[in-house]
Order: structure tokens, then sequence, then C-alpha cells
């Protein structure tokens, strides 16, 4: 059985950071870490675009086209860093009984599925042009898609419960067994993959441009911190939302 | 000792209440039939188009059929209370899933199995391929009713439980599904399916060693 919070605090009395563990304590801190993502997030955005579209060359054999790549690729690292993260909350609210971490992997769930949304959509914008069709039932693809779906089942299992702590609990269960399961489907897909159609053309197999890879690695960060921020936003709604009837909420945020 | 008593008996009821009520198992049966036969009035009759979808439209079926049988899981046993004298028995939850899952997955498994040669026949599939497709439904069922046992466990509590079903358990059977047909494929191609049949039964495998634990976990979750 997993052990409350209290019992969890008491235990490891004295540790700084299962003080945060209490929504309450960490509620003005997500407010900070919201605000300086949002910061980064926006300068990162214009910067790395305007690297990305005025400074970068027009590639060789894929034109303009492959500019898609500065959403493209930072989205798919998100959608696969997320479900990590949020598996990683799932397990430790599971193991200690924190209801701040289930809260946390709730806030990130809806982000992850909108970025998988978004690599799986300026996939095919891309792949129209490039491969000459909008799908191809590429591993990567495929399995991108499956991450989708393992989302939406995490999201719509949460939302399944009338008793929140049940669907929490419930939802991390299924978090980690599908964190446990996408390595398996991705090498299974790869190996059918394989079977079923030769290689596809691969994007960026030849070395990148340093321009090209500086602005993508700056977008990456702005979706870091994008991701973040949107996380955190969620996150304390979840905590309002909540923790409604405590009286530090309402002390503190009803003003 | 009493932990195979146990075991023995959650299997024999399950067994016994299969045998008692046929539709359990000849539901999901007719609905195999059916999926599968109307499969060519979307398609064509010509032998050549429904050989190629023939492996997947059987598999697919098989497995949807199957799925048909997960909320009969824990959901009866949980309206009628028998539910709680398995949570509050001495003995490890896991284990009597397991014999459950066991039991219903012969129970479906091998009617399903020993249909889909038949069904076959609709698709104009060589009698080789027929019965390897046979012993990977015989596979892909256990393994859909271990994932699905998780999923049923957690959903015993939760509202609008069978569609949610298939949004949790269809992505999770995709490895089975791919080396399962996979195998077949490749005998319709005239190559050994050997590699295909190890990987669907290392998944299957898998699926024996953890899904009983987390279901129990699951079931602990949903009836706290």
């Amino acid at each position: 059985m997993a052990r409350t919070e209290q019992q969890s605090n008491d235990r490891f009395n004295g540790k700084w950071f299962w003080r945060y563990a209490s929504p309450a304590a960490f509620y003005p801190v997500a407010g900070t870490i919201e605000k300086l993502c949002w910061f980064l997030a926006i300068s990162l955005t214009i910067v790395g675009l305007y690297i990305g579209f005025f400074r970068a060359p027009t590639d060789a054999t894929q034109g303009e086209v492959y500019r898609v790549i500065y959403i493209h690729v930072p989205a798919a690292w998100m959608a696969m860093v997320i479900y990590l993260a949020m598996a990683f909350w799932c397990a430790i609210g599971l193991a200690f009984g924190t209801r701040l971490s289930f809260m946390m992997s709730h806030a990130l769930a809806p982000t992850g599925a909108i970025m998988a949304a978004i690599s799986l959509w300026t996939g095919a914008l891309w792949g129209r042009p490039t491969w000459g069709t909008y799908w191809v039932w590429d591993a990567r693809l495929t399995s991108t898609l499956i991450l989708f779906f393992l989302y939406v089942g995490y999201i719509a299992l949460a939302a399944a419960f009338d008793d929140k702590k049940k669907g929490d609990r419930a939802s991390a269960l299924i978090a980690l067994i599908g964190a446990v399961n996408v390595p398996i489907i991705y090498f299974s897909v790869q190996w059918w993959n394989t079977l079923h159609q030769g290689a596809s053309v691969r994007p960026g197999g030849s070395s990148m441009a340093t321009i090209m890879l500086t602005a993508m690695m700056i977008m990456a960060f702005a979706f870091w911190a994008y991701c973040i921020a949107v996380a955190m936003n969620r996150l304390r709604t979840q905590i309002i939302e909540r923790e409604r009837s405590a009286a530090w909420i309402q002390s503190s945020v009803r003003k | 000792m009493s932990l195979r008593v146990a075991a023995q008996a959650v299997f024999r009821r399950e067994i016994t209440l299969f045998a008692r009520r046929r539709s359990d198992w000849a539901n999901p049966l007719m609905f195999f039939l059916i999926v599968t036969s109307i499969f060519p009035f979307a398609v064509g009759s010509e032998s050549e188009r429904l050989r190629l979808i023939g492996i997947g439209v059987l598999f697919v079926g098989a497995l949807l059929a199957a799925m048909l049988a997960l909320p009969r899981l824990f959901d009866e046993d949980a309206k009628d209370g028998s539910l709680e004298h398995l949570l509050t028995s001495p003995e490890p939850l896991a284990v009597l899933i397991l014999a459950r899952v066991a039991a219903i997955s012969l129970a479906l498994a091998l009617p399903l199995a020993l249909a889909t040669p038949a069904f076959a026949l609709f698709y104009a599939l060589p009698s080789e391929v027929a019965s390897i497709l046979a012993l990977t439904v015989v596979l892909a069922v256990p393994t859909l009713i271990l994932i699905g046992a998780i999923a049923s466990a957690l959903l015993v509590a939760a509202r609008g439980g069978a569609i949610l079903t298939a949004v949790l358990v269809l992505p999770l059977t995709i490895p089975t599904l791919i080396f399962g047909a996979g195998a077949a494929l490749k005998v319709l191609s005239g190559e050994s399916p050997a590699a295909e049949l190890a990987l669907q039964a290392a998944y299957f495998l898998f699926a024996l060693a953890l899904c009983p634990l987390a279901a129990a976990a699951a079931l602990r979750i949903s009836t706290d």
C-alpha cells in the first residue's frame, strides 16, 4: 500500500525536496518556474525561428520544405521525453503516495499528446512534398502514433474515475505499463517495417549544416521551456482545483 | 498446497461457468465469423485480393472477438460480490488472477483457433497458412487476455469501461499482431516462420510474467 504524504514527510524528515512534495509549498515555486519558462520559450522561439527561417540556407536536396524540422524535430523529442517524465512521476507517486506527483503527470500528459500530434502533423506536411505522400508506415511515424494512443489512453483513464485518488493511481499504473512496452513496441514496429517495405528516405541522413543544427537546438530548448511552462500552468490549476477547500488556498489564491 | 487448491478452484469455477453459459464463448465465435465474412463485401471477391488481406482480417478479427470477453473478467464478479472473496483470500492475488486468465484463455483461444482454418477458406488461404494462423491465434488470445486483465481490473471502478478497454489494450497488442500475422505471411511466401513465432512466444511469456502482478496491483487500486 502506498504511504501517505504525511508518513513520507515524517520518514524523510529534514530533506528539503520533501517539503516541495506539498502542493502548498510547491504552488508559488511552480509560478516562478512558469514565468521564467514563458520568458525563455518566447525569446528562444524568436531567436530560433529567425535563424531557422532567415539565416539558415535553403537545403540542397529538399528546398525550403526542410524548414519544418525546426518545429517537427523538437516536437517529436518532447513527445518522447514527456512520456518518460510522466512515467517517472507516476512511479514516484505510486511509491511514496505524494499527490503532487500525480498532479504533475496529469499536467504533463496533454502537452505530451499535443507534441505527438504536432510531430505527426508536421511530419505529414513535410512528407507530402518530400516523399510524395502524407503518410508512410515508417517505424518512427508508427511508433509516434502508438505513443499518441498511449497518451490518449492515460488521459481517458484518468478522466474515467469519479474518485480522483483512484484515477491517479490507476492511470499511473497504465503509464508505467506503457513505459515498459514502448521499447518493445518500437523494436517490433521496426522489425515489421523492414519486412513490408524498403528503407524510406531518411531525413538528415547526410550531415546537417551547423547553422541549421544551431537553429534546431535553440528551438529544442524553446520547446522544453514551453512544455515546462504549460505543465506548470496546468499544475497550478490542478492544485487550485483539488485543494480548493484547504485554508492556504483560501488565503493566498483568492485575493 | 492450499495455493494449488485455491488456484484450481478458481480455474474450475471459470470453466464451469463457460460450460454452463455457452454464449460466453459462442458469442465471440459468432462475432469472429461475422466480422471475417463481411470484409469481402467491402473489398471485392477476387481470390488474389482476398488472399492478400485474409491473414490480417482473420488475425484482427480473432483479437477483437477475444476482446469482447474482457469485461467478463472482473465486472460481473464486482457486481455480485464474489470479487471480494478473491481479494480477501490469503493466497497471492496474482496467482488467482493467473488461474482465471488461464481458464478464460482456454475457453476463448481454443474455439477461435479451431475456427480460424475454417474461416481461412473464405480468403482462399492455403491450408499450411491456415494452420500456422491457428497456432498464432492460440498465442495471441492469451496475450490479449493477460494485457486485458490489467485494463479490466482498473476499469472495475471506472465509467465507460468497454470503449476504454479497447483504447488501453489494443496498442499494447501490436507486437503480438506484428509477429503473429508476420509468421503467417512468411508461410504464405514460402519461408520459415520460426523467427516470428519465437518472438511472438517471447512477448506472450513476457506478458505471462508481468501481467498477473500488474493486474493484481490494478485490482487493489480500483477496489481500494
